[in-house]
């Protein structure tokens, strides 16, 4: 009953007009996102981040989810059409998507892939109203050393799922803790690298480190070559999927959601590692496994389900633990900070108006974003015609209008144009900016925590192996450190590793 | 892969820049860890933590070096091979030199050019479409920033903007 209670408190909060809008701007801009390749969630949100301060708390973060959620759908579109795959989760729908497109099944191929999004992300909601409260509770009891190891192992799941070489990432993640250290130490107010400069008295800002990473180098990558597209002439009819596709298709959504809200919740897990999970067990258990690449619906019903069921699993964390289990919600928690909440075990008791009613608009936005996708698929489409040569000038002038706006120093257009260069040379010498990007926002408190937890224990070290849980956090995160070294481990982990900043 | 792209023991050798850069700066950590000071572990200093990250950023690197020298890796030319290595490289000047403007001559008087110069070197957009963009566009997002949002946009020595 308390739940109900809950969730109409939360439709109160959601369906004032004013968060209406929001979540339709989330959404709408997500979808836009998402159906363009080349810009993704991470550069849409921290180009926005700064328009989350003009509103209420409920208002910025209700847009920012959107925005989120909205790409994963968005995102199936041009890898359907267009093959070129609109942000990474994606990735994997292009395979059989683009072979359906090409078969004339366009239709059924978006149709199954917005209706299987739908699915997922009503299931990962519910999954999320009664999971999240109950692990808050749980939450509580955790001290410095249970938080401490908890981020440990969410930064080590996100270096081992990263693409290339693990010392690469632990690098990357090594070099993002120290360059969340910049600015004054917390307990004891000493400056910390700000090389005499006043600007980083406060340390780096997380927009302009993110937006350079990922907005500007994306950018200068994609400027290296001339992309080509391969857009889908034919008028797309028929998007309802016909009873055969319905019944191929139920058994992936429903594993697909699964398989993805338990990934989600992970730390360093998400909607890319989903989505290629997803992939591999629909073609492992399927009796035709040679008809995937051809143009198989399971191969689309199941990655578009598992991503968004993802998407909606990655929030408990964050609501409930406070650590953002990747990229995109350690942009999400930078938009909390930015409104002086601290999401955490007593965010729900404390602020159930805002928690409930991002779950509510979260229902709503799945709604409108069934709209957006299935009868406006034609305006989409459209869109994808927009020359690069002029989106892409574009997509710089909005994120040094972004960077200049969000602090109102021209010190972070500095520090962005900076980090735009470090990471397309990052990128091209084989190192992914997610774990430099998700070790920059833990790094504080990961330090905090271990100070805390040592100053605690009196310095006694055990006090991370005598509480069970950081026992287990910091054995399973060991166990991935050594994993890289065994050669069928290795081979696995080639497997499921990802490009998580696309 | 050929001796091109997977070269050992050889200053070409992009992985080992790569560790070698990751050194250097786990060692410039290390150092002010230690001039931050480390504390003791029943109380950790400012500089504490720092030093730790060196030390790891330090044996990351190593084994990035000791896999460059053992197991070779890609020369940095082998890393702009068959990509148009150009259009990042003018990009990057044009970020550069706008960031060199930026302040001097404001918003509006950097950013127009810097449009009209990225409009025509990514993939040249004519001119009759480029610098009506280039002008339009910095001086729209001007206009709404500056006069619906209340935002103030640098505007340099000249005051424009």
């Amino acid at each position: 009953m308390d739940t109900l209670a809950n969730v109409a408190h939360g439709f109160g909060v959601a369906l004032t007009w004013i968060n209406l809008l929001y979540c339709f701007i989330g959404v709408f801009i997500g979808t836009l996102v998402g159906v363009l390749p080349g810009i993704g969630p991470i550069s849409a949100m921290s180009l926005l981040l700064p328009v989350t301060l003009s509103g209420t708390p409920e208002s910025g973060i209700i847009m920012m989810a959107g925005i989120y959620y909205g790409s994963m759908y968005g995102g199936s579109t041009t890898s359907i059409l267009v093959n070129i795959p609109g942000e990474a989760a994606s990735v994997v729908t292009c395979i059989d998507g683009h072979q359906m497109a090409k078969q004339g099944r366009a239709g059924p191929a978006l149709g199954i892939s917005a209706f299987g999004s739908f699915i997922a992300g009503t299931f990962a909601l519910i999954a999320l109203m009664l999971v999240a409260p109950r692990l808050a509770s749980i939450a509580i009891a955790f001290g410095p050393a249970e938080y401490f190891s908890l981020m440990v192992l969410g930064l080590v799941v996100l270096t081992f799922l990263t693409q290339g070489s693990m010392p690469k990432a632990l690098l990357m993640a090594c070099i993002g803790v120290v360059l969340g250290l910049i600015g004054l130490d917390s307990i004891t107010a000493q400056p910390r690298l700000t090389f005499g400069r006043m600007e980083l008295i406060d340390g780096i800002g997380l927009v302009p480190v993110v937006m350079g990473l990922f907005g500007v180098a994306e950018v200068l990558l994609n400027t290296e070559q001339a992309i080509k597209r391969d857009i889908i002439n034919t008028k797309i009819t028929q998007l309802l999927p016909n009873k055969a596709d319905w019944q191929a298709s139920a058994g992936p959504v429903a594993r697909g959601t699964l398989l993805g809200f338990l990934l989600g919740i992970l730390p360093g897990g998400g909607a890319v590692v989903a989505s290629f999970a997803s992939y591999a067990l629909e073609k492992r258990l399927s009796k035709t496994p040679e008809r995937f690449g051809q143009g198989a619906i399971e191969g689309v019903a199941g990655p578009e389900s598992a991503n968004n069921a993802a998407a909606g699993g990655a929030f408990i964390p964050l609501m409930t633990l406070g650590i953002p289990p990747n990229v995109v919600m350690a942009l999400l928690l930078g938009a909390f900070v930015i409104h002086g909440l601290q999401p955490g075990p007593l965010l729900i008791t404390q602020n159930p108006g805002l928690f409930w009613g991002i779950v509510a608009s979260m229902y709503i936005g799945n709604v409108m974003l069934l709209i957006l996708n299935l009868p406006m698929i034609g305006m989409w489409v459209q869109l994808l015609k927009l020359p690069y040569n002029i989106l892409f000038p574009l997509i710089i002038l909005f994120t040094i209008l972004g960077v200049y706006c969000s602090s109102n120093n021209v010190f972070d257009v500095y520090v962005m144009i900076a980090f735009g260069i470090i990471g397309y040379f990052m990128r091209k010498l084989g190192y992914e900016p997610a774990p430099l990007v998700l070790a920059f926002v833990l790094g504080p408190m990961l330090e905090n925590n271990l100070r805390k937890s040592l100053i605690l224990s009196q310095g006694d070290l055990w006090t991370f192996v005598q509480r069970p849980i950081s026992a287990a956090c910091l054995a399973l995160a060991m166990v991935l450190l050594i994993a890289p070294l065994l050669p069928a481990l290795r081979k696995k982990r080639e497997l499921v590793a990802l490009d998580e900043g696309a | 892969m050929n001796n091109q792209t997977n070269v050992k023991l050889r200053l070409s050798n992009s992985e080992l820049w790569g560790g070698s850069i990751g050194l250097a700066l786990g060692a410039f950590v290390i150092w002010s860890g230690l001039k931050l000071k480390l504390g003791t572990i029943n109380d950790p200093g400012s500089g504490y933590v720092l030093f730790y990250t060196g030390i790891l950023i330090c044996v990351f690197a190593t084994s990035i070096i000791i896999s460059a020298i053992t197991e070779g890796g890609p020369t940095l030319a082998s890393r702009w091979e068959n990509v148009r290595w150009s259009k990042p490289l003018l990009v990057i000047a044009c970020l550069t030199a706008f960031s060199f403007a930026l302040e001097p001559l404001g918003f509006l008087l950097s950013s127009i050019p810097l449009m009209l110069l990225l409009l025509r070197l990514i993939d040249p957009v004519r001119w009759t479409l480029a610098i009506p963009i280039a002008v339009l566009v910095p001086l729209g997002m001007w206009w709404v920033l500056k006069r619906l949002l209340l935002i103030q946009l640098p505007s340099g020595l000249f005051g424009i903007g």
